[in-house]
């Protein structure tokens, strides 16, 4: 499996982490306010990979391994059903890694795994999580990550989130018009945001030593947003540009219309962006009000990465975001996150003139804390994921993705799992041609139906290992890290560092994939959409009937 | 500029699936975007209207869902099971009751290409017994055949319990051929080549067959003559005291 690396990109990511619908701009372009950092990717300046002829020696060890002390106890501990908000016991940690000594290589990894600084957080008087890893570098990222998007608008706000993010790079009360984003540019900083369904997210990218500054920018742009009438009206002509944008960008649309029918009724329902109509409509006391309702200080978290310690990092806070509020005035004005339920349902848009159909299919899936999304993980690293430009022809590792590419089934499929707090949806999704999708969708819910009633030890523990690989590398550079903490600490409390993943992603086996797979996906009604020329897709009734085996 | 009309999505049509499924469907006339001059100021009514994905509205199925899953703020997991059973009982039950019909209409069809009830109606007989009087032996055309019923004297009867059975050819007592003694039920087809025997001929008082000479006695059974086996007993019932059904 093919970790495809863009030349202009930092970095490989993971494809098991390219959450194809999340706004988030780590794994997508980024929708970049300011075109001038279109191509500017900041380097995080690593050392060079030294020529492979110098044997690179293992990084020092504050903490050596020894032979435990204590025999060690088999493990009893359910880690497969603690859930992620918890941490299991250090002793099941020390366990599962020390079985990694046996052998040099593993030692390192061991090794490395337990010398990542730890994550510190420190949570103010008005309730503002800071949090921050410490790595030495001359760069940082520090970022806002905020409980807030479109599940917390209804119909009538629907969008005012995306909305608030665009003003958000305006100006504030104290930098009115473009004078934010020009002291921005005088650091010589890259400032970023992103809108999702259940997170609003600004960060910037900046020189360790400026880090205070960068602080207090951020402190600005969260509560003095200033939501001027002029640049609103302006902005509603952009916005819906970038809307038509948007709507040419088939992958989007297909996993919006699976949004829009799964959760129908509900709040998940919406976009990001909102309707048209929204856009048109929403006044400056919307946004002020969705801004004084949702950006309070105990929903969001100030999370940074790279060469900044702890203790600066919370003594900026503490001056630049003392004043956050963190009060409701009227009783019942606290936002509820209501639970969305879960249709299922599809919806097609069929459009015989597209050359290329996209289809999504999923289930209800758990939410993010809940221990079972490790091994929906795994199910997916084996379901793999392939698109034409692999290299390896039939040669797959993936099932799925061999029989893709000896049977040109399709152009390419990647499976999903997406959590939103009480809810997910995990599925796949796919590209093909109008006259491969019976055969496509076939096989791959024979893959799915497989996976739940006879997947092997073999192919989950390489599945295990692309995930331990996936998540580990996934984390290179400070804005990732960054990222990595802001939503660790709205979705599970607590930054889960590497040890625990790779610990509960060594739990797993195949028993537990049949069974998590056959609990979320085994006779269960999926959410299909399906955009473009789409007339080979079946029926509904027929894609449920593929749902189950007859079996005893 | 040309101004289209202000729908941008037709719901063709929408389908209950017989689960907690519903579906609709939406021309693509959404993603034909005509132009809306984005730079004028929306106070002023646009010439044309644009559509995008985003505006896309599932309907409201709610008239169509089940009792379980109509509050949109409660999670369907929890009645999956009992919906999925629900279906699936309805399901075997509606399957099983088609069986049984269409197991019924098959039959129906197919049985009719069997022997029709003329046909069958043919296959057994009544005869009045007080018609025959004793030591008579009447002859019926029965399948093809000529069925022979003979009222016998007390004099035959006893004759005929008398005879030694280890002396037969085709040895058989007169009270196993028999259900009632007085009357002996027989198909007259001589067991040797098929001729018809005479009644009350030969030399045993029962029949004589021409042909060969077969000799039969009075209760059907071979004596002298070339025929291997006694004369064949149908299988008839008695029903009332008069009347007796062959076949």
């Amino acid at each position: 499996m093919l970790i495809q690396r863009d030349p202009h990109s930092p970095g490989p990511v993971p494809a098991i982490f390219q959450d194809p619908h999340s706004r988030d701009p780590i794994s997508r372009t980024p929708i970049s306010r300011d075109p001038h950092f279109e191509d500017f990717h900041f380097q995080d300046p690593h050392p060079p990979d030294p020529p492979v002829s110098i044997p690179i020696p293992d990084p020092p060890v504050p903490v050596p391994i020894p032979d435990p002390p204590l025999p060690i106890p088999p493990v009893p501990i359910p880690i497969p059903e603690i859930p992620l908000s918890r941490s299991p016991s250090s002793l099941f940690l020390q366990a599962a890694l020390s079985n990694l000594t046996r052998k040099r290589g593993a030692a390192s990894y061991a090794h490395t795994l337990q010398n990542i600084p730890e994550t510190q957080v420190t949570t103010l008087e008005n309730g503002l999580r800071v949090a921050s890893e410490e790595s030495h570098q001359p760069t940082c990222t520090v970022g806002v990550f905020i409980e807030a998007g479109s599940r917390y608008e209804d119909a009538k706000t629907n969008g005012a989130g995306f909305f608030v993010e665009h003003m958000a790079f305006k100006g504030t009360k104290k930098r009115p018009g473009s004078a934010f984003e020009k002291e921005v540019e005088s650091l010589g900083a890259h400032l970023n945001g992103y809108t999702s369904r259940e997170q609003t997210a600004f960060y910037i990218k900046a020189f360790s030593k400026d880090m205070p500054k960068v602080v207090e920018l951020l402190s600005d742009l969260v509560q003095n947003c200033a939501l001027e009438d002029s640049q609103i009206e302006k902005e509603r002509g952009i916005i819906l540009q970038e809307l038509k944008e948007t709507d040419s960008n088939l992958t989007d649309v297909t996993f919006d219309y699976l949004h829009a029918t799964a959760y129908q009724g509900t709040a998940l329902a919406h976009t990001v962006e909102g309707t048209t109509e929204n856009i048109k409509k929403l006044t400056r006391a919307d946004l002020a009000s969705y801004v004084d309702i949702h950006f309070k200080a105990p929903r969001m978290v100030l999370a940074a990465a790279g060469g900044i310690s702890h203790r600066e990092l919370v003594d900026a806070a503490k001056q630049h975001f003392t004043g956050a509020s963190f009060e409701y005035k009227a009783k019942g004005s606290v936002p509820d996150l209501p639970r969305c339920r879960f249709t299922g349902s599809e919806i097609r848009a069929r459009d015989d003139a597209l050359p290329l159909a996209h289809i999504a299919l999923a289930v209800e899936g758990p939410g993010w804390a809940d221990p079972d999304n490790v091994v929906l993980n795994v199910a997916n690293a084996i379901i793999g994921r392939y698109d034409r430009t692999f290299g390896g022809g039939k040669n797959q590792s993936s099932r799925l993705a061999a029989l893709a590419a000896e049977h040109k089934l399709c152009h390419s499929f990647e499976p999903f799992n997406t959590s939103y707090s009480d809810t997910g949806l995990f599925g796949f999704h796919f590209v093909s041609d109008p006259l491969s999708i019976d055969d496509m969708m076939f096989c791959a819910q024979g893959e799915w139906m497989r996976l739940c009633t006879s997947a092997t030890e073999s192919e989950v523990t390489r599945a295990k290992n692309y995930l331990r690989n996936a998540m580990v590398a996934q984390l290179d550079g400070t804005t990732r890290v960054c990222e990595n903490i802001g939503s660790h600490l709205l979705h599970y409390g607590r930054r889960i560092p590497l040890e625990e993943w790779d610990a509960r992603i060594s739990a797993v086996d195949a028993k537990m994939v049949r069974d998590v797979c056959s609990k979320y996906i085994y006779d269960k009604c999926p959410a299909i959409a399906a955009v473009g020329p789409i007339e080979q897709l079946l029926d509904y009734n027929r894609i449920r009937s593929s749902m189950y085996w007859i079996r005893l | 500029m040309e101004s289209y009309p202000d729908f941008g999505t037709t719901f063709t049509h929408y389908s209950r699936n017989a689960t907690e499924v519903v579906s609709f469907e939406m021309h693509a006339s959404v993603l034909y975007l005509p132009v809306v001059s984005s730079a004028v100021p929306f106070r002023a009514a646009p010439a044309s209207v644009r559509c995008v994905h985003n505006d896309v509205a599932v309907p409201d199925f709610s008239a169509y869902r089940r009792h379980d899953v109509q509050d949109a703020n409660a999670s369907s997991q929890g009645s999956s099971d009992s919906r999925k059973g629900f279906s699936y009982l309805m399901t075997a039950a509606t399957g099983v009751a088609t069986a049984y019909v269409a197991k019924n209409v098959v039959t129906q069809f197919i049985s009719s290409l069997s022997a029709s009830a003329d046909v069958l109606a043919l296959s057994k007989i009544e005869i009045k017994l007080s018609d025959i009087p004793e030591g008579k032996n009447m002859a019926f055309k029965w399948r093809g055949k000529p069925l022979f019923v003979r009222h016998r004297t007390q004099a035959e009867i006893s004759q005929e319990a008398e005879v030694d059975v280890s002396q037969l050819r085709d040895p058989q007592h007169d009270l196993d051929r028999v259900q009632k003694p007085e009357w002996v039920i027989l198909v007259g087809v001589c067991t040797h080549l098929g001729c018809v025997p005479i009644a009350n001929a030969g030399d045993y008082g029962g029949y004589y067959c021409p042909c060969h000479g077969s000799h039969y006695d009075a209760s059907g059974r071979i004596r002298k003559g070339p025929a291997p086996l006694n004369l064949e007993v149908p299988v008839y019932q008695f029903v009332g005291d008069d009347t007796v059904v062959v076949g």
